[in-house]
């Protein structure tokens, strides 16, 4: 069965192992069962083909043998069978009639395995192997191919040609197995396993005893020691291979290989459409039927192109109604959504931007505010301002920054170089943007602009003033130009005369505002000075009142000053009064305050809490309603009534199987019991028609010689008939003794007992010998 | 802007509408002076349209972005009759904080490409021509960047690995923005 194209076994997990164990290419083995797959069409075209095709020296092609036992594939064989799998007669020159329906259905199977036996190919390069001569089952063909397969990895090419089955497997092999499939499945635990036994004795003992610990490790429930590896029996090992087939990863193989459920489903839906779409011919634009225009036309490829809208809502009033003319826009000149983007197409992506830019909005600022909005204490709004102003003064910050330091590149890290950023400033002065960017030209750009925005009012306007001046008349041409010329020099000159004028008399009243100013500045000086004077003059005036009665006005003034010094000791001892307890109210009130603090802060931290859970279990809510929603699906996609009755009916057959064992198993009871009464009756009887023939003959016996003789003749019959019942007894038994040893023979057998004990003697010696190996040097050393 | 005397008082309105659409990204006027003789009877020249439009357009960008007061408008347009200057103020009135958002989302664009649009698309490959079963899936981003005034479309085929070095690095840009925040 080596077929090297496809370098791969049946399922995907066996091209995972392949793959890990590198298997090289040439003569690798493929199931041609996997080959049944592949093959679509008639039998006859394709089969030699595929079989050739694989270039190899030698092919051997083997089929699974489909027993009637049971085997560990029936679960899959079960799943592939579906509903209605029609019988087939299949002949040589019969198109096949579906992969389905012969994957799905056991006999199609075995009629075509038998066809394809019965096949006549190249007989020198392939080697047919009918399914009815396979010695090893499904299950078992894949651990053998594992093995040959591993073995190809490495350098054991001798050892793997003629092993055919489990029984055939040398302990070097399943230990290479064994440690190649531990790695594959766990590489942590496997990277420590050396695949290799060594030589030594003891050192075999310890590579046994580490594999059957990462066996255990993995989860393998059976019993597993050194002795599994070393001196192996069939039916562990076998059962050791199968845990650890059924443990080999294979979630991509499902994937790939085996597909299941609704994405697989899905995708043979997709390739089937492709397919299909491939196989018709294509036609120019003007031939397509409309059927074909859905697929072969290259469709409406719409650009995502937004452009800004304009929604009544979105400029923010805050509260207020709009001002009358905002209003009179939307209900006149506003155009509906749908009408103001340039295009059709860009309006639904223009729609999907402003929904998307105002929701993304609202979030940041949902999240912002419970994050640290709420944490400031402060009103939305305030705490919008807040934020405007500190980063106004952010941006002021670094504009300042780069643009009075244009030597010092940016170390912001805001914007390109600080040049750049001098010119921005420049451009927002001029504020005069261009078609679609803000220009990036220097000031001599901006003026320039000026100059032709705002120099056309001011010429037409002169222009006008110098055409109502002009005087009208009939005057010849010559003169009226030879005056006219005349005048517009006068002109010129009365209007240079009068700039110049201007000129001048901007300068003084220049000198004059000038003057003024400094006049102004110092009258204010002047009167402030006079206001000081003033004060001081009328302390001195009263002073100088006072003083020619010195005596009686200083004795006066003292009186005062104590009377006062008294009055402002009570006050002090009244404001005392009064302080303490305006005092300890304050104490009692800041105290309330942090307290209130304190709660807020804590209810705050509470809230905080609360939003996190309503987030979170919006979250499971969310999570639990999809699945919710995928098993009901599930569910719904279940073929509900075939699993159902069937299970049904399985069960219900076991139960009578059951009730009809026990049954039997009663009657049975009851027969040993009738025997064992009627055993128990007739022993009592011959007791009891002994006990009496004795007495009787006993008595007889005194009075005659020839009745003594027969009452000799009637214990000696008694003791004879015991021993007669007592060897069949003991024949019995024995009987059931022989029985169990056969069965216990035969397991023995089964475990290769002999070989083994001989093998272990063997080990037993080597041990010896290495020890006593060891025990010279340690003697020499 | 003299010669939007030449207008009736309601295309003047319509035409200030149109020129505001223009700041806020949309349809500006077109480039072609309208085909009507106007009541003078004489045809606009391309020039004379160009002047009105973008004189137009200078004027309410000046204004609404110096948040100037009714006076100092109606002073820029001192030649233009009363009726159609208290059209200009009444547009301008409506429209003012359309056009300050216009303005600012000019400024924003203050480095020489920017991004102007961007589309995915995920796409399944089946298979290629080496697999028969591929099943990877793939992200094409489109890209519009206005580069110097001109649209200049991207695209990007990324797979799973590259899309999340992308989406790794946006993240991390975000991040600083958050920052400067």
């Amino acid at each position: 069965m080596l077929i090297n194209e496809f370098g791969c076994l049946r399922k995907g997990d066996k091209s995972v192992l392949v793959k890990n164990l590198r298997v090289p290419d040439e003569n690798a083995q493929l199931d041609a069962s996997k080959l049944l797959y592949h093959i679509a069409s008639s039998i006859n075209a394709r089969l030699a083909n595929a079989y050739t095709a694989a270039g190899a020296d030698e092919t051997l092609v083997i089929f699974d043998c489909y027993n009637d036992e049971p085997s560990a594939k029936d679960h899959e064989r079960r799943r592939r069978a579906g509903v209605g799998a029609t019988e087939y007669k299949l002949t040589l020159n019969t198109p096949l009639p579906g992969r389905e329906a012969v994957m799905k259905s056991t006999s199609n199977k075995t009629q075509l395995l038998r066809l394809l036996c019965t096949y006549d190919l190249p007989a020198d390069k392939i080697l047919l192997v009918n399914h009815m001569d396979c010695i090893v089952k499904h299950e078992e063909a894949d651990i053998i191919s594992y093995m040959l397969e591993a073995a190809r990895g490495t350098h054991h090419t001798e050892v793997a040609e003629d092993v055919q089955s489990v029984k055939q497997f040398t302990s070097e092999l399943i230990v290479e197995a064994v440690v190649r499939c531990v790695r594959v499945i766990n590489p942590a635990m496997g990277g420590g396993l050396s695949p290799l036994l060594p030589p030594g004795m003891s050192a075999r003992f310890r590579v046994g005893m580490s594999l059957a610990q990462a066996c255990q490790d993995l989860g393998y429930k059976g019993e597993i020691g050194y002795q599994t590896f070393l001196y192996s029996n069939e039916p562990e090992i076998r059962s050791l291979l199968m845990f650890l087939v059924e443990k080999l990863p294979r979630e991509s193989a499902e994937a790939s290989d085996q597909p299941a459920g609704k994405s697989a489903v899905l995708q043979r839906a997709i390739a089937a459409q492709i397919k299909a779409q491939l196989a018709l011919p294509w036609l120019p634009p003007n031939c397509r039927l409309p059927l074909l225009c859905k697929t072969q036309s290259a469709g409406p490829s719409l650009s995502f192109r937004a452009q800004p809208l304009s929604l009544p809502y979105s400029t923010k009033s805050t509260g207020k109604t709009p001002p009358r003319e905002v209003m009179e826009y939307r209900r006149d000149v506003l155009l509906p959504v749908t009408a103001q983007p340039s295009h059709q197409g860009a309006m639904v992506a223009s729609l999907l931007q402003q929904h998307t830019a105002e929701l993304s909005a609202a979030q940041e600022w949902d999240s912002e505010w419970n994050s640290q909005g709420l944490l400031s204490r402060l009103t939305p709004e305030e705490y919008r301002s807040r934020k405007l102003t500190r980063l106004h003064k952010r941006i002021k910050e670094q504009l300042r920054s780069a643009s009075s330091d244009p030597s010092q590149e940016s170390s912001s890290g805001v914007s390109g170089s600080s040049s750049d950023l001098a010119q921005l400033l420049l451009s927002f002065q001029g504020s005069a943007p261009g078609d679609h960017l803000l220009p990036k030209g220097t000031h001599f750009t901006h003026t320039q602009k000026f100059t032709f925005t705002q120099d056309p009012g001011v010429l037409v306007q002169q222009m006008a003033a110098v055409a109502s001046s002009m005087p009208l008349g009939g005057k010849s041409e010559g003169e009226v130009q030879a005056s006219q010329q005349e005048e517009l020099a006068s002109l010129e000159e009365k209007l240079q005369q009068v700039a110049l004028h201007i000129d001048q008399l901007t300068d003084h009243m220049k000198q004059m505002n000038l003057t003024v100013a400094q006049v102004t500045n110092e009258l204010k000086d002047r009167e402030l000075g006079n206001q000081e004077k003033a004060g001081t003059r009328l302390v001195k005036k009263q002073t100088v009142d006072l003083l020619p009665d010195a005596e009686n006005n200083l004795a006066k003034l003292q009186m005062l000053v104590e009377g006062s010094a008294q009055r402002v000791v009570s006050l002090a001892s009244q404001w005392e009064k009064h302080r303490t307890p305006l005092i300890e109210e304050h104490r009692r009130l800041k105290e309330l305050c942090t307290n209130q603090d304190m709660e807020s802060s804590r209810q705050l931290s509470e809230i905080k809490e609360l939003h996190e859970k309503i987030r979170e279990s919006a979250e499971k809510a969310k999570k639990k309603e999809t699945l919710y929603k995928q098993l009901i699906a599930e569910l719904e996609n279940l073929p509900k009534d075939v699993s159902r009755s069937a299970y049904t009916l399985r069960i219900l057959e076991i139960v009578g199987n059951i009730k009809k064992q026990k049954e039997e198993i009663t009657k049975i009871l009851s027969d040993t019991k009738e025997l064992q009464k009627e055993i128990n009756n007739l022993t009592g009887k011959l007791d009891r028609t002994f006990a009496v023939t004795d007495e009787l003959v006993f008595k007889d016996a005194k009075k005659d010689e020839s009745v003594r003789k027969s009452y000799k003749y009637l214990a000696a019959l008694h003791e004879n008939c015991n021993q007669l019942i007592q060897t069949i007894e003991d024949t019995g038994t024995i009987l059931r003794e022989i029985r169990d040893l056969e069965e216990q023979i035969e397991t023995e057998n089964g475990n290769k007992t002999v070989a083994n004990l001989e093998r272990i003697l063997e080990d037993y010696k080597a041990i010896r010998e290495e020890n006593i190996a060891l025990a010279s040097k340690v003697r020499e050393g | 802007m003299i010669s939007l005397n030449r207008f009736s008082s309601t295309e003047c309105h319509r035409l200030c509408h149109q020129v505001v659409d223009g700041l806020c990204g949309r349809d500006p006027p077109g480039r072609d002076p309208p085909a009507v003789l106007d009541h003078g009877g004489d045809a606009w020249s391309l020039g004379e349209w160009r002047e009105l439009t973008q004189g137009l357009a200078s004027l309410f960008r000046h204004t609404a972005g110096d948040d100037c007061s009714d006076e100092e408008v109606l002073a820029g347009l001192r030649d233009v009759s009363p009726g159609h200057g208290e059209a200009v103020l009444s547009v301008l009135r409506a429209r003012r904080e359309e056009i300050r958002q216009g303005l600012l989302q000019r400024t924003h664009l203050t480095s020489s490409s920017t991004l102007q649009d961007f589309d995915w698309q995920l796409k399944l490959a089946l298979s290629s021509d080496k697999m028969s079963s591929l099943q990877t899936p793939l992200l094409t981003l489109r890209l519009d960047v206005r580069e110097e005034g001109r649209l200049r479309p991207v695209a990007i085929e990324m797979s799973r690995d590259e899309l999340h070095t992308l989406i790794s690095s946006l993240e991390a840009a975000n991040k600083v923005v958050l920052q400067l925040k």
